[in-house]
């Protein structure tokens, strides 16, 4: 972390975006040179896992940095060991359902705590309040009762188990995002489609949806980034080994592989390159839903 | 808009998300709260005992170790991520070639999960295999125990959440920059101020309101953190590297302790609120003062 204190104390004290002169070309190569230096530190980690996943595993013992054998008995050793097909349609499976069922009935209780009238206006806006109250609670406080709760439901030990907390967790921030987008939203639209005589469903499926695309966009990423990566809830509420996601199973990687490094490697690698091609692909949307997310939350 | 809002359709747009959250947000919430007051190991009935596990917890060396190391990894974390990331989201403003590229580069590790964050660090940072030992051995330095060891496994756990941190509290700071009127700080310039002092007294004090956003969801996460110490240390040797979280899911989930456990999770959230509850007031206080 010392080349970034540094770096932030050179940089606090450039200032001057355009390079004017010989002195500011030089400036601008600095920067740049810094900026690169950063990145490069940031991704180090990563390439690191991926180099060492192409070594045998009594080279990464004895020594690392020699990369003097190239092998991807690894990846055949981890394919074969690792049911990476399994981990991820288990994964798609609930993110999928929990996100499009999260998302929906969020929707609808933003639409109905915005723009539909009720008799009592202080009902409206303190049920509204309840559901934002749950950004303030933290998920591990959750992990034990939902735990019982799944028991008592009967559902533990089916993805509803799973599913269930994650559109629960998820309907705070989908409140608060969508009821601060339809508040602005412009009374005309809708007006004009009531009078078109159209019904509660119609309006909101093909007028009221269709103008929240930005939002709901939003609300998809920032969701689907959850469930994917999340681990504490998966932990304990699926004990079937045939159901792990992802992160229970990279949890597991540790136990299963030992000291054989090379396979550890060629899992983790196995798990994250699909998962930074898709982010590659679409990043700027992601990054875009992800931190929009997080400022207005 | 009278004629759609009736009773039932109120009831029927309404009642998903309302049952769904009362369900698995809002009576775990209790639940976790009356069961703090009671000794229960997930057979026969949970018996009372009032604040007891409370009492328990302020005596329990380990909760205290585990608060220590969160308070640490707390203060490096905001201490050295959040200049880091402003300080980049800075320099990634200036013209540099693939500036765009750099930026979704350093934000990359923001959408990799947790516990694969964990795994990926267990090869940088453990003491016989990691690259970091491997590096100094082969520079002629000693080894260092960064994790399993008595005392650097916080500091290390920092280090790992700044990493996967830093590209997103540098992307909201971006944002931020990106909002701020530019005719001000050219004024500035134009009244001969250097660009340190622009800096210092113009861009600083006008993003004001983006630091404490940034500030607040770290404070946030950082209270979170479990899957890191998970996988790098498992709280060990002897929970001396435990954070509050981690260590309660161990009370609770290994342990079996469940009333102890969540007496510990009510301690957890309550802290948790307090310190972006006691941000927010220092920092609206200093604002007043300015």
């Amino acid at each position: 972390m010392t080349t970034f204190s540094t770096q932030t104390q050179r940089l606090l004290v450039a200032g001057e975006p355009q390079p004017r002169n010989r002195r500011g070309r030089r400036a601008a190569f600095i920067t740049g040179a810094a900026a690169y230096l950063v990145t490069f530190l940031i991704i180090l980690p990563l390439l690191w896992v991926v180099l060492l996943s192409f070594q045998p595993s009594s080279d990464i013992l004895s020594d690392p940095f020699a990369f003097a054998h190239f092998t991807i008995d690894n990846y055949t050793h981890a394919l074969a060991t690792l049911p990476l097909l399994k981990m991820y349609g288990n994964t798609i499976l609930i993110a999928v359902v929990s996100v499009v069922i999260g998302t929906l009935i969020s929707f609808m209780a933003s639409f109905a705590l915005t723009r539909m009238i009720f008799r009592h206006r202080k009902v409206q806006s303190s049920l509204r309040f309840y559901l934002l109250a749950g950004l303030a609670v933290p998920v591990y406080i959750l992990l034990f009762p939902v735990y019982r709760l799944d028991l008592s439901m009967g559902i533990f030990g089916t993805y509803a188990a799973l599913i269930a907390p994650y559109i629960a967790v998820t309907i705070p921030f989908n409140t608060l995002l969508m009821t601060g987008f339809l508040r602005e939203f412009p009374a005309e639209i809708e007006e004009a489609a009531i009078i078109d005589g159209v019904g509660l469903f119609t309006l909101c499926w093909s007028v009221v949806l269709p103008l929240m695309r930005p939002v709901i966009a939003t609300i998809l990423i920032f969701n689907i980034v959850y469930v994917f990566n999340e681990f504490p809830f998966a932990s304990i509420l699926i004990n079937n080994p045939d159901m792990a996601t992802i992160s229970l199973a990279v949890s597991r990687f540790q136990g299963q592989f030992t000291v054989d490094y090379g396979g550890m490697m060629a899992s983790a690698t196995l798990v994250l390159l699909p998962q930074l091609v898709i982010y590659a692909l679409f990043q700027r949307h992601v990054i875009a839903g992800m931190t929009a997310g997080a400022v207005k939350g | 808009m009278i004629w759609i809002s009736t009773r039932w359709k109120l009831l029927l747009m309404l009642a998903p998300a309302l049952v769904a959250f009362t369900m698995f947000v809002v009576y775990p919430v209790v639940y976790s709260g009356v069961f703090s007051f009671t000794r229960f190991q997930g057979f026969g009935d949970p018996k009372w005992i009032g604040l007891g596990n409370y009492a328990e917890l302020f005596a329990d060396p380990f909760f205290w170790q585990a608060l220590q190391n969160t308070v640490v990894i707390l203060v490096v974390s905001l201490a050295i991520l959040i200049p880091t990331a402003f300080a980049l989201a800075l320099l990634l403003r200036r013209k540099i070639a693939g500036s765009g590229a750099l930026r979704a580069l350093i934000f990359g590790p923001a959408i990799i999960a947790p516990i694969l964050v964990g795994l990926i660090w267990v090869f940088i940072l453990d003491p016989k295999i990691g690259l970091l030992n491997r590096f100094l051995v082969t520079l002629g330095l000693p080894a260092v125990p960064w994790i399993g060891g008595d005392v650097l496994s916080p500091v290390s756990v920092s280090v790992v959440f700044i990493w996967s941190s830093v590209g997103f509290a540098m992307t909201i700071f971006y944002a931020g920059l990106q909002q701020l009127p530019s005719d001000v700080i050219e004024a500035a310039s134009i009244d001969g101020s250097s660009s340190w002092q622009t800096l210092r007294y113009v861009t600083i004090p006008m993003m004001k309101e983006t630091f404490a956003i940034v500030t607040i969801l770290m404070i946030t996460n950082i209270f979170k953190i479990f899957e890191l110490v998970y996988m790098l240390t498992g709280g060990g040797p002897v929970h001396r590297s435990e954070t509050l979280v981690s260590y309660m899911y161990f009370v609770t989930f290994t342990n079996q302790q469940y009333g102890y456990g969540m007496a510990l999770a009510v301690v957890i959230t309550v802290l948790g609120a307090v310190v972006s509850a006691g941000y927010l007031a220092l920092s609206r206080r200093k604002e007043q003062a300015a």
